[in-house]
């Protein structure tokens, strides 16, 4: 799952694949800050599922109002505005209403590699060469190519006598092609631009409705075969009122489906034969038939059977969302409504409330470097995890928030997953000091230089040594704490990757179970954290949530917050 | 910040020369046309990197009584953005009616540019990642805040629009970037993210 190393990924509560561990808050009074986990509470990030529920922790967004981490599974998203990604203009909703999801600025995709089309011009001596027998037209004749794939729509036979408003004259010419095949087909007249089909069938529908007199009916079982069943659902969405389905109710009449081409009926077939296409692919070949994703391109294209039919397709539009909470509705992101503007107006980032996990090796074999700024071609070799070997982590906990947290970690004894390794916090409940901006933390490291990393760098300076190489982890004791980030030492010992072998005979299920998949030699712990701070309710903010309902302005309400963390540290060697 | 540096023959020069501005260019970068080459302060060009400066429009002769025209920029590149090794930065060319001009090249701020990387793009806006081994086929169009995958062949012309993640031969929008893109930086040990502020990397950079 992941390449780089260290790592770690933040698993959204709202999945079930995370519970929370037994809350110690009932004997709170005995053991504070414990949490406990048993048998199979523990997140397995080797879970097949795991992947869907993991993000890093810039993707998830937070909700003042519930308190809780939302995920793209728990928040919804409303279009902010729909735009061309080619030319870059914004379409309005109605026009996507009216006119679909595709630029109508002639903006075209290559219908054979998806590259955006460019129209170049196309001088008649050149033409010549491509086409010597046809070159008929204007002075200047222009097309529609591909720099990435050299396709052009020579290939599909298709100039344009002037560089604008292609969409017009591809449409003309388009329909010029399909009702010149109508003529010439024997059979009878037939729709089928998918456009056209289902306009015939939303007014078939549209007519059912209004009739809605025919007893004729085959289909009896379809659940929207009477105009009363369709009724009922269209008031599901708000459409009629309760008189009007009751008087439908009353008199239950069936209703028939389309039967024919001219009601919407589409059935899948063509007007050539079957022999005729079989004998073509027979001689041009695998090559000379498109692929899925080149029939999916566009409507145009679904129904064609050879590569050289490929009509170009309108660059479809995308869409930029703003999320709201699926809880409480309220808005947790939202850029400026402009095309390209990517400034936010509203944007409550989780990594802004919920406290940062690293983790690091003790005593590093190589300068650690951040994997997404691969400075040098080389790919820095990660060194392989020797099963058994205790390893020693520095993992800190960093706080976002203004306000003291207390933390509380809990990890499974050993790892979820094939390969169990031993894993064991020294240090699971601790503090973390508030954060504060930049000048806070240069202001509070001059004024004490008695401080802790004073200290220590006067000690380094002294020995010549620094003083973290001869100190040892000590079991309940914290490794290092700043202003706003406390580190505790996580020791590992990374099980064998082969079971060992038994005297008794296994069955085949368990030798099954043994068999290893692709990144079960990852080595990945997973942590549950809890964090409890104090915030002061500030005036006119008491309404806000319901839990904080009957707190006073300035009075301290305790908030908790818990989440699994998955920490990738290595693979283990073989 | 002070890693042992790879060994290299020239032991007693730096790697990098430092400009005014703070640029770090180093001395096995291969530049070409320097005069046509703009780079906005913190910017590093790392080794192997190449720059061509000496594509750019040629300048019209000076008419008689008239001064020489200054020089045309061939390559601007913006603040603290990072060139990494062996890319290759070449202003794109145009054929138009018969004449061959090459297009002038802007870069913004904060663009990270992988290794290997080939170059030809119109323009590159701000707070891009572009990942190891990408080729920016001519005249594409890289809009702000956008993340090109590593090997991905962005076709001539393409536009990236903003926010937007791409990949592929040839490149499709395969989604968007997380609302947190570039943010969370500066943090210790999380130094740099990307898509963000790109000076505490070019700092590390000796
Ligand atoms: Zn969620
Ligand atoms: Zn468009
Ligand atoms: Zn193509
Ligand atoms: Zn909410």
């Amino acid at each position: 799952m992941t390449t780089a190393f260290p790592s770690s990924l933040y698993a959204c509560p709202c999945s079930d694949l995370s519970s929370a561990p037994t809350p110690s808050s009932k004997r709170a009074s005995i053991q504070p800050n414990t949490l406990e986990l048993s048998g199979d509470q523990a997140f397995n990030p080797h879970s097949p599922r795991a992947n869907y529920a993991l993000y890093p922790l810039s993707d998830l967004l937070y909700c003042e109002e519930c308190d809780e981490i939302r995920c793209p599974r728990c928040w919804t998203e409303e279009i902010l505005y729909w735009y061309c990604p080619n030319c870059l203009f914004d379409v309005p909703s109605s026009t996507v209403k009216g006119d679909g999801n595709r630029c109508s600025r002639s903006c075209y995709n290559c219908p054979s590699c998806t590259t955006p089309l460019q129209i170049t011009q196309v001088s008649h001596r050149d033409e010549g060469l491509l086409k010597p027998t046809d070159a008929a037209g204007g002075d200047e004749t222009y097309v529609l190519q591909c720099q990435y794939c050299d396709w052009s729509s020579l290939e599909i036979d298709v100039r344009f006598s002037k560089p604008t408003k292609i969409t017009e004259q591809l449409a003309k010419q388009r329909k010029a092609r399909v009702s010149g095949k109508e003529d010439t087909a024997p059979s009878d007249k037939k729709v089928t631009a998918p456009d056209d089909v289902f306009a015939s069938l939303v007014s078939f529908y549209k007519d059912q409705l209004d009739e809605s007199g025919d007893s004729r009916n085959p289909y009896s079982n379809s659940p929207y075969n009477s105009p009363a069943n369709l009724a009922r659902i269209m008031s599901l969405y708000g459409g009629l009122s309760y008189n009007a389905l009751k008087k439908t109710r009353e008199k239950p009449q069936p209703m028939r489906e389309a039967l024919g081409a001219p009601e919407g009926l589409f059935s899948f077939g063509t007007d050539r034969s079957d022999t005729e296409i079989i004998s073509r692919m027979q001689t041009s070949g695998w090559d000379a038939t498109p692929t899925a994703e080149q029939q999916l391109s566009a409507p145009v294209n679904h129904d064609i059977r050879f590569a050289d039919e490929l009509w170009p397709s309108a660059t479809q539009l995308r869409t930029r969302r703003a999320k709201r909470c699926k809880n409480c509705r309220h808005i947790i992101a939202r850029q400026e409504p402009k095309v390209g503007n990517m400034r936010y107006k509203i944007r409550l980032l989780a990594m802004n409330y919920i406290p940062r996990l690293s983790i690091r090796p003790l005593h590093p074999t190589m300068p650690l470097t951040n994997p997404a700024f691969n400075l040098k071609p080389e790919m820095p070799q990660h060194e392989l995890l020797q099963p058994h070997k205790a390893q020693q982590y520095v993992l800190t906990i960093r706080n976002a928030l203004f306000e003291t947290v207390k933390i509380s970690l809990a990890t499974p004894a050993t790892t979820p997953g094939k390969v169990a390794s031993r894993v064991t916090i020294l240090c699971p409940s601790f503090t973390v000091g508030p954060a504060g901006d930049v000048w806070d933390e240069a202001l509070s490291a001059s004024a004490e230089p008695n401080s802790d990393g004073g200290r220590k760098a006067a000690m380094a300076s002294l020995t010549g040594s620094s003083e973290s190489s001869d100190r040892q982890p000590e079991a309940g004791k914290i490794w290092e704490r700043t202003r706003n980030s406390t580190s505790v030492i996580v020791e590992v010992v990374p099980g064998a990757l082969q079971q060992p072998p038994s005297i008794v005979r296994k069955t085949d299920k368990e030798l099954a179970d043994e068999e290893l998949e692709e990144d079960d030699d990852v080595l990945e712990v997973p942590v549950y954290v809890r964090t409890e701070w104090e915030m002061e309710v500030k005036p006119g903010e008491s309404v806000q949530a319901k839990k904080d309902a009957n707190a006073m302005p300035g009075e301290k309400v305790g908030k908790e917050l818990g989440y699994w963390v998955v920490l990738a540290v290595g693979r283990i060697a073989g | 910040m002070s890693r042992p540096q790879p060994t290299t023959r020239r032991s007693v020069k730096t790697e990098y020369i430092e400009t005014d501005t703070g640029n770090k260019i180093s001395r096995r970068a291969f530049i070409e046309g320097k005069q046509n080459i703009m780079l906005g302060g913190k910017t590093v060009l790392m080794a192997g990197v190449h720059l061509r400066g000496d594509l750019c429009r040629k300048p019209e002769p000076a008419a008689a009584g008239e001064k020489e025209k200054p020089n045309t920029t061939a390559v601007s590149i913006g603040r603290a953005t990072v060139v990494s090794t062996n890319a290759v930065i070449r202003p794109p060319m145009r054929v138009h009616k018969g004449q061959m001009t090459f297009i002038p090249m802007r870069i913004g701020d904060n663009v990270f540019i992988g290794p290997n990387a080939h170059i030809s793009s119109a323009s590159i806006s701000s707070h891009v990642y572009i990942g190891e081994n990408a080729v920016l086929s001519p005249l594409c169009i890289v809009k702000e805040g956008s993340k090109i995958l590593p090997n991905t062949v962005v076709p001539p012309g393409m536009t990236v629009p903003a926010g937007t993640v791409v990949g592929g031969k040839p490149a499709k929008i395969l989604g968007e970037v997380g609302d947190g893109w570039g943010q969370g930086g500066g943090v210790e040990g999380e130094e740099w993210v990307e898509g963000g502020d790109l000076r505490p990397l070019v700092r590390s950079i000796k």
